[in-house]
């Protein structure tokens, strides 16, 4: 009581004036719960002052509708529901509090980035917004920032579900809309109705996003600073186990030849890691002109090859929030906006901030033949001295040992399979990352720990050698599999993976994966049964369905999830303008690119011609099915004409009593309409005959044309 | 006709002074063979209306005060026996008039009541089991005190039913009243001849009889006589869109007797209109006067307020569509 009491005084202007919107109590709290979920699906994006600012809003907004006032002058219709006018707020302290708002996101513009700002400051004027409702205009204003609102939250998910909850929250917004139209229905009975209309208006929807031009943004969204996901820039020992933890997706590969390779050829690359400060991996950024040189010449060579060699395929990222991207080696793609690097990697040159896709070929039994320049093979044999001194005496040991740079790493490999190394998602911790400490001692590490040392004894060892990190396998899914396709991949953080590549000289880069001889089944077939239980109690994500995997029904379940998930990303959020330009082509035939704009801009007049149309028909049944007399549709028509002009008869008013009601507000056209009036009673209530009924009607008819023009003349003069 | 009725429009509201409404409702009332019932605060010219009327349409009255004490008998008359023929002779009561007023009816004890009211509804009396018929036409015009005051017996809703319209007459205004006042006690008296006669009228309540009623007006009625029933009714059987006349309203339903007379009443009221066929202005001309009474039948103050049920029903019924919800 005294929380309401202190609200009253401070916030709640008693209505002193009349207030003229009106909304149904349980409308009302309609509205406020489609803007409560609105704002839920941005929620992640927000910053926590905000949601504690508009968690209080929505708050003092239950006050209010708790504590409305009874309107004075209900519809007459439906007074008997349970109409409310929302108590005013003071405009004053509106300002206030939205200029405080505003002040307070703008200062913290600079950490949160433009569009996140803006995203902010959206959300707090669609809060503010709903405490002046003073008239329908507000209303409406309202439920159009709700849907801005809720469409900005499709910026950041793009996903199937997270795309049929925005379409299951867009209803509610809807129904509230179609609530305050047809107040007295129930909101079971409305949508119902909405259901249908969404089922027909999403004939259009489909046009619209087949053909409607798919112009080039003036205006780009601006990136969203948000948490980077998958691999990272740089790699310490112990990392990638941290990744391996997560089940989520991290991209997507679908093959367009029938062979899906070998599970154990499935090595994504994405980054060639060749520097080593004594702790981490990371990207030497040293220019290398000559190799830059040799490595377009490389690439021309490719071109020659015979196809057959090239496996082609599909890859479609999830957003990583980092530009790299990733593929089998030795790739090439056509794509724009993508880099090849002299490492055989791929790099978007915009950050990966949504789901994006791009096709690559990719050379599978080619080896990296180009020479190593000077520079490369300096920054690929260095390491600090004296960091992990056993291991370097280990590597000259070898170096001695052995002739051939491929015998020393054999016997790298065979170190690690025979004596007890040990595989493990849970590495012990190292002092200052010692690779010496791992390798003589604890023995037991992930991916990233085997591929360390290898890649630092091999250095030490006079071997050129690097570091790559990227995906290693991937789960198919078969559902999809018919005529030419396989199905498709799904790569999964947890099947993050490092691993080495050693320069031989006449070979080039050779991929040795220490890993393999640690743990053969990870290369083979993925995580062996221990790891996998190991992962999974590491993971605390209880409801993932990864974890049920040996449930035969769930993993098919989850697997046709994917699959939606997928055609959902591939076809409906992939559909970009080059692919409305293929599917014209594949409807219409080659087309020239003045057909292509005329084919759209006609199929969307066309639609709009249809609406047009069916409006016009169903305006015309209605009326037939409401006034079945045609002096009935007469009379209508010209209760509309002066509903234009702010005289509504209500329904309780007989014909004759609004005729009196009409002469009272416009002196001047009272005498045609009270003719009218009068010859719609004779017409309608009268026992004539049907010559009689025609002559009066074409009377009426008459009427009706100079209450048409007197009307018309009405505007004129006001 | 027309002027006829004009003229005797005219001649009652000179009498009556200020109430040219009530006095077409009188009128209408009895042109559709309904009885009247007048009710209202003592001395605010029930009694005059409803003497002119009898005077006015050229109908032999006789009016009746009741009284705690009145008899049946007193009403309707008795057989008393004759010494000189031996026979037993019947001594006709007031009841045997074209017109009977019965004065302060609810004075009367229940059963003189139900006396006077049997021959209203069945136009016959049983005296000593002969039955006798009663005159055409013949109508009762009864007026009542508000039931607050002392020493009443309150009609029974049956018997409420049987009036076709209640009418209330309410303080005259400024003018009419200072004319009241100025004007000489003898008004109702003497001067005013009949301008009827019983051939007329009985001519008059044929043609009532014969006036048009189109089915969009019999909708509009069975609209008004729906909407009263709804709290009687199976949620089932309601229409679908229930909820705008679901809360609030609590009043008896109408009977299909009183869409009846609703009917009858507003075709006297296009009668007197001149017109031959009724408009849904008839009938909301004439609804609370008949319905009234039947719906709140224990509100017996003058309650010509907004919030009386007769107006509510009016405000939920579309005119245009009165079946279509």
């Amino acid at each position: 009581m005294k929380i309401t009491h202190l609200f009253n005084k401070l916030l709640v202007k008693q209505a002193v004036s009349k207030p003229k919107f009106y909304l149904t109590r349980s409308n009302a709290w309609l509205l406020w719960l489609s803007q409560l979920l609105n704002i839920a699906l941005l929620g992640f994006e927000l910053a926590y002052w905000m949601l504690a600012i508009i968690l209080l809003c929505f708050c003092l907004q239950a006050l209010r509708i708790q504590q409305n006032v009874k309107p004075d002058h209900p519809n007459p219709v439906n007074s008997q529901l349970n109409w409310l006018a929302l108590k005013t707020v003071s405009p004053m302290v509106l300002l206030i509090f939205a200029l405080l708002g505003c002040i307070a996101i703008a200062v913290t513009a600079k950490s949160f980035g433009i569009l996140i700002s803006m995203i902010h400051l959206l959300s707090f004027s669609y809060i503010l917004k709903a405490f002046e409702l003073r008239s329908r205009k507000d209303f409406y204003q309202l439920i159009l920032l709700g849907f801005f609102v809720l469409a900005s939250s499709l910026i950041f998910t793009q996903n199937l579900y997270f795309s049929i909850l925005a379409f299951a929250v867009l209803m509610i917004n809807l129904l509230v809309l179609l609530q305050y139209f047809s107040p007295s229905n129930r909101v079971f009975k409305n949508s119902k109705l909405q259901f249908l209309l969404l089922a027909q208006s999403s004939v259009l929807a489909v046009l619209l996003f087949l053909f409607f031009p798919r112009l080039s943004p003036f205006w780009q969204v601006p990136l969203a600073k948000s948490a980077q996901t998958g691999l990272s820039a740089t790699v310490q020992p112990g990392d990638i186990a941290k990744l391996a933890r997560s089940s989520e997706l991290a991209f997507r590969v679908e093959f367009s030849e029938d062979t899906i390779p070998a599970y154990s050829q499935l090595y994504w690359r994405a980054l060639v890691l060749d520097k080593y400060d004594g702790r981490k991996w990371s990207k030497s950024n040293e220019k290398n002109i000559w190799g830059l040189a040799l490595f377009q010449k490389e690439l021309k060579g490719l071109e020659t090859l015979a196809s057959d060699e090239a496996i082609s395929y599909r890859v479609t990222v999830e957003p990583s929030f980092q530009p790299w991207l990733f593929a089998l080696p030795v790739a090439r793609t056509a794509e724009t906006g993508i880099d090849l690097l002299p490492d055989y990697t791929l790099k978007s040159k915009r950050i990966v901030s949504q789901t994006q896709s791009y096709s690559v070929t990719s050379y599978v039994n080619q080896a990296k033949l180009r020479p190593l320049t000077k520079t490369e093979q300096r920054i690929n044999l260095s390491y600090p001295v004296g960091s992990n001194p056993k291991l370097e005496a280990l590597g000259a040991q070898l170096r001695e040992q052995f002739q051939s740079p491929q015998d020393r790493a054999l016997a790298v490999l065979t170190r690690f399979n025979e004596l007890n190394y040990y595989y493990t998602l849970e590495p012990p911790l190292l002092v200052n990352n010692s690779l010496d400490q791992f390798f003589f001692d604890t023995k037991a590490g992930f991916c990233s720990h085997y591929a360390s040392a290898f890649t630092f004894l091999m250095r030490s060892a006079g071997v050129p050698s690097r570091m790559v990190t990227g995906y290693m396998g991937g789960e198919i899914n078969r559902l999809n599999a018919k005529g030419g396709s396989k199905g498709h991949l799904n790569i999964y953080q947890y099947d993050a993976h490092a691993w080495s590549e050693i320069w031989l000289k006449g070979i080039g880069w050779v991929r040795y994966d220490p890993t393999a001889s640690v743990d053969p089944s990870r290369v083979n077939q993925g995580f062996s049964e221990r790891l996998a239980e190991q992962r999974d109690n590491l993971d605390n994500n209880f409801f993932s369905l990864q974890s049920f995997k040996h449930f035969a029904w769930i993993n098919n379940l989850r697997l046709t999830l994917d699959l939606l998930d997928y055609q959902w990303t591939k076809l409906v959020i992939g559909y970009s303008a080059q692919k409305q330009y293929e599917l014209i082509k594949r409807w219409f035939g080659q087309v020239q690119s003045w057909t292509f704009g005329l084919i759209m801009v006609s199929s969307i007049v066309l639609v709009l011609l249809l609406l047009f149309f069916i409006n016009i028909y169903l305006s015309k049944v209605r009326i037939k099915a409401k006034e079945r007399t045609p002096w009935g549709a007469l009379y209508s028509k010209s209760l509309t004409l002066l509903t234009k002009k702010g005289l509504t008869k209500s329904p309780d008013e007989t014909v004759n009593h609004f005729a009196k009601q009409v002469a009272l507000k416009f002196p001047k056209i009272s005498k045609t309409f009270y003719k009218l009036s009068h010859l719609f009673n004779q017409l309608n209530y009268q026992q004539i005959s049907h010559e009689q009924q025609l002559v009066l009607l074409s009377k009426m008819k008459n009427e009706f044309k100079s209450l048409n023009q007197q009307v018309n003349k009405l505007s004129y003069k006001n | 006709m027309q002027h006829i009725i004009e003229k005797v429009l005219t001649q009652i509201e000179s009498v009556v002074l200020g109430k040219p409404r009530e006095c077409r409702l009188a009128l209408a009332c009895l042109l559709a063979k309904g009885h009247l019932l007048i009710e209202d605060l003592p001395g605010m010219g029930k009694t005059t209306l409803a003497h002119q009327l009898a005077i006015s349409l050229g109908l032999s009255y006789q009016r009746t005060q009741f009284t705690s004490d009145l008899l049946p008998s007193d009403v309707i008359g008795v057989s008393i026996f004759n010494q000189d023929t031996k026979t037993f002779e019947l001594h006709k009561g007031p009841v045997f008039n074209q017109v009977v007023l019965g004065d302060e009816i609810n004075r009367a004890s229940p059963k003189t009541q139900s006396a006077l009211l049997e021959a209203m509804a069945e136009n016959q009396v049983s005296i000593d089991g002969v039955t006798y018929d009663l005159p055409t036409p013949f109508f009762v015009i009864a007026t009542q005190n508000p039931l607050f005051h002392s020493g009443t017996y309150p009609l029974p809703e049956s018997q409420l039913d049987r009036f076709m319209m209640r009418l209330s007459l309410g303080f005259p205004d400024l003018k009419a009243e200072k004319k009241i006042l100025q004007g000489s006690d003898d008004t109702i008296t003497g001067e005013h001849p009949n301008v009827l006669n019983s051939e007329q009228l009985i001519e008059m309540q044929q043609a009532v009889q014969n006036i048009t009623v189109s089915s969009d007006v019999i909708d509009y009625v069975i609209a008004l006589c729906q909407v009263s029933r709804y709290q009687f009714m199976d949620d089932k059987k309601l229409p679908q869109n229930k909820a705008v006349l679901s809360s609030g309203l609590q009043c008896a339903p109408l009977s299909p007797r009183a869409g009846k007379s609703l009917l009858a009443a507003a075709k006297a009221w296009a009668y007197i209109d001149d017109r031959d066929y009724v408009l849904p202005d008839d009938i909301q001309a004439v609804f609370y006067e008949v319905c009234q009474h039947r719906l709140e039948p224990q509100q017996y103050q003058n309650t010509a307020g907004s919030s009386s049920a007769a107006k509510q029903i009016l405000g939920l019924v579309d005119v245009l569509n009165p079946l279509a919800y």
